[in-house]
């Protein structure tokens, strides 16, 4: 029972890594970013360019995805996400175009193809990125034995997520943030460069997701698909949570991890994957605010 | 202004059916294959224009009306095919089902494989069809008058719409014993009709197309033409406004979401007759999304814009894929166009035109123009 738990904690960690920046950026500046998938794809290939070309190990991948996928999300936001408040769907269809864009990016590596050059670590193929050799052991904890790249990603995960709470609670930004999400008007009213912060939030949750994709790297193939489901299993988590709870999508993610692997282990894997979508189809139908949210807007 | 307008849509609607009824004198009928299949997606582009244009009601799992049109259909044309037939036994068997069979089972269509049974009744064609239209239907009214009922909008219906395809996909795919899982249905018969066989690659078959196409985007631009057209986009315009004026607005929505499903369904039987095929690919979460980039890039607002961009996209596609190395670039292209045409078309194609018409008769007669418009 424990390792079944386990599997459902490490499952759960992977989804709220997604849905952390789906949150951020959903929750306070109403834009479904349906590229969000593709940054945490353009963070695995982050992990596996500094690897080949710069010996760089996963760890240090880190802060180098959070960089380069915050600047994109921030760059996204300028030229075309900004356009577009205030038409919720078609911020979806937008950034949809911009994930097929991206993704075609790394398959024909930036265009390059066409010139004949081949970069190492792009393309259509699977790619994949050593793990350093102190998270590859197995740990024992009450006779059962844990994966510690597994435990890794969950501490990760926990500092993450404290890390986001601290932002959005603790710091002027956060509070910006926050009173963005009750009300823009006012916020803006008050004097609050409304444009400026959500830039910054936006980037922000790109750089969360780029991370995410990090540590993907470690565990799964990487390959310019690979974000595609993401975003979906992503914003099912904020959905079921609670738009603008961070409480809710961190509640969310445990829930539809747990039930995830508890389903999956007793049947198959597509049973469980098909309990989450009932869940989530379920919850959406009967309390449509999410599990945890607030009244407000 | 008002008739103008109207006038020029008339129009547009008879130089586009003139067209497609034309296209035989210039085509092959390998080519006429393939295009009779645009047509289809063109009637699927119709049906998002329907939903998303008309009731604000974006559905990113429009595959699954589709797809259970085009199951139904390739289910019957399974059961007619020659490999069915000449399997040992009175009734027809789908061959994979005699791959998968129940160790012991008896070769009988009842009890093959568990769950074989549901194929009994489709070994009449005509029930195929039916339920290729009556299945979208009852689905749809079931999860409109929940949906709706609860007053579910926005985003909110998109997702679940997209949580629904993604579930029956995982659904079919593992049904394998009836539905033959990823590999879906191939090798069809021919549907009969009245005694003469429906030849996918017959010049006749593409008439039929055609014109079942034409009568649906006539009866759907007369449909939202009448009251409940005009109390639909009323809704869309804004739903609690609507609710106060009395109407009964989540029944208005669940109808127009039930006649967009049955289109879909029909599309999806009729590609079948000309693909010959049912796939799981039908409920591909990009192929439910490319259906709405046809619409977005011909127009959401208009059901002959969206059914035209969905029929120049694929055409342009099917052009460009014949180039191997353009075929990934391509997708780049239409990434590209999506977030142009959202950003600065948001009207799509057909907005484009009207406004240029609308310039055009401006330039010629300016003063009445701005006189009647001064008066209503």
């Amino acid at each position: 029972m424990f390792d079944i738990l386990f599997i459902g904690l490490s499952l759960s960690s992977i989804l709220l890594l997604v849905a952390l920046g789906l949150a951020v950026t959903y929750g306070a500046m109403g834009i479904i970013n349906m590229a969000h998938g593709e940054m945490v794809m353009l963070g695995a290939y982050v992990a596996v360019l500094a690897n080949i070309w710069l010996g760089a190990n996963l760890l240090l991948a880190i802060p180098l995805a959070f960089v380069v996928t915050g600047a994109l999300g921030y760059a996204m936001e300028r030229m075309v996400v900004r356009r577009l408040y205030g038409r919720l769907l078609d911020t979806l269809l937008a950034t949809w175009g911009i994930a097929i864009l991206l993704q075609q990016a790394i398959r024909l590596e930036f265009g390059l193809v066409f010139f004949g050059l081949h970069v190492e670590g792009l393309g259509a193929g699977l790619q994949n990125v050593p793990v350093p050799g102190f998270l590859q052991a197995t740990l024992t904890v009450f006779g059962q034995e844990l994966n510690t790249y597994r435990l890794f990603i969950v501490a990760v995960t926990v500092v993450l997520t404290v890390l986001t709470w601290h932002v959005l609670y603790r710091t002027a930004l956060g509070m910006k943030v926050r009173a963005i999400i009750r009300n823009p008007q006012m916020a803006a009213a008050c004097g609050i460069d409304v444009r400026q912060t959500n830039s910054i939030t936006f980037a922000l949750g790109s750089g969360l997701a780029g991370v995410a994709g990090v540590l993907m790297a470690g565990f799964r193939s990487v390959s310019p698909d690979m974000g595609a489901t993401m975003v979906v299993d992503g914003f099912m988590v904020v959905v079921t949570g609670g738009v603008g709870s961070l409480l809710g999508t961190v509640a969310a993610a445990g829930i539809l991890g747990e039930i995830n692997a508890l389903t999956a282990i007793t049947f198959n894997e597509i049973t469980g994957r098909a309990a989450v979508l009932l869940v989530v189809i379920l919850v959406i139908l009967l309390k449509p605010a999410g599990l945890f949210s607030f009244k407000g807007r | 202004m008002a008739e103008l307008s109207r006038n020029y849509r008339v129009w547009a609607y008879l130089i586009f059916f003139a067209a497609i009824l034309a296209l035989p004198l210039v085509g092959d009928e390998f080519w006429l294959n393939r295009v009779a299949k645009y047509l289809c997606y063109g009637m699927l582009g119709a049906a998002i224009a329907l939903t998303w244009g008309y009731a604000g009601v974006l559905n990113l799992g429009q595959g699954l009306f589709f797809g259970l049109g085009a199951y139904s259909m390739a289910m019957s044309l399974k059961l007619s095919s020659h490999t069915s037939l000449q399997q040992g036994s009175d009734k027809p068997i789908p061959d994979f089902m005699l791959w998968n069979a129940q160790p012991g089972a008896a070769p009988d269509l009842c009890c093959i494989t568990p769950g074989s049974w549901l194929w009994l009744p489709f070994q009449s064609q005509w029930f195929g069809v039916a339920m290729a239209i009556v299945l979208p239907v009852v689905v749809a009214t079931i999860l409109g008058k929940i949906i709706f009922g609860q007053r579910i909008s926005g985003v909110f219906v998109s997702i679940i719409s997209l949580a629904l395809v993604l579930l029956a996909r995982l659904v079919l795919v593992d049904a394998q014993p009836i539905t033959n899982g990823f590999n879906g249905l191939t090798d069809l018969g021919f549907l009969q009709v009245f005694g003469a066989e429906i030849d996918p690659y017959a010049v006749s078959t593409y008439y039929i197309i055609a014109v079942i196409l034409i009568v649906v985007l006539v009866l759907v631009r007369l449909l939202v033409a009448t009251r409940s057209g005009l109390v639909l986009q009323a809704t869309r315009d804004s739903q609690t406004r609507a609710l106060y004026l009395g109407y009964d607005v989540p029944a208005y929505q669940t109808f127009f979401f039930t006649v967009s499903a049955a289109m879909s369904g029909l599309a999806g039987m009729l590609y079948v007759l000309v693909a010959e095929f049912a796939s799981p690919s039908f409920l591909d979460l990009a192929f439910s999304v490319s259906m709405v980039v046809w619409a977005a890039v011909g127009g959401r607002g208009s059901i002959l814009g969206a059914c035209v961009g969905a029929i120049l996209i694929n055409t342009i596609e099917a052009k460009v894929s014949e180039v191997e190395q353009l075929v990934e670039a391509w997708k780049a292209i239409i990434g590209l166009i999506f977030v142009l045409a959202v950003i600065f078309l948001p009207q799509g194609l057909a907005g484009f035109a009207h406004d240029v018409m609308r310039r055009i008769r401006e330039r010629r007669q300016p003063a009445p123009t701005l006189n009647r418009e001064l008066r209503q």
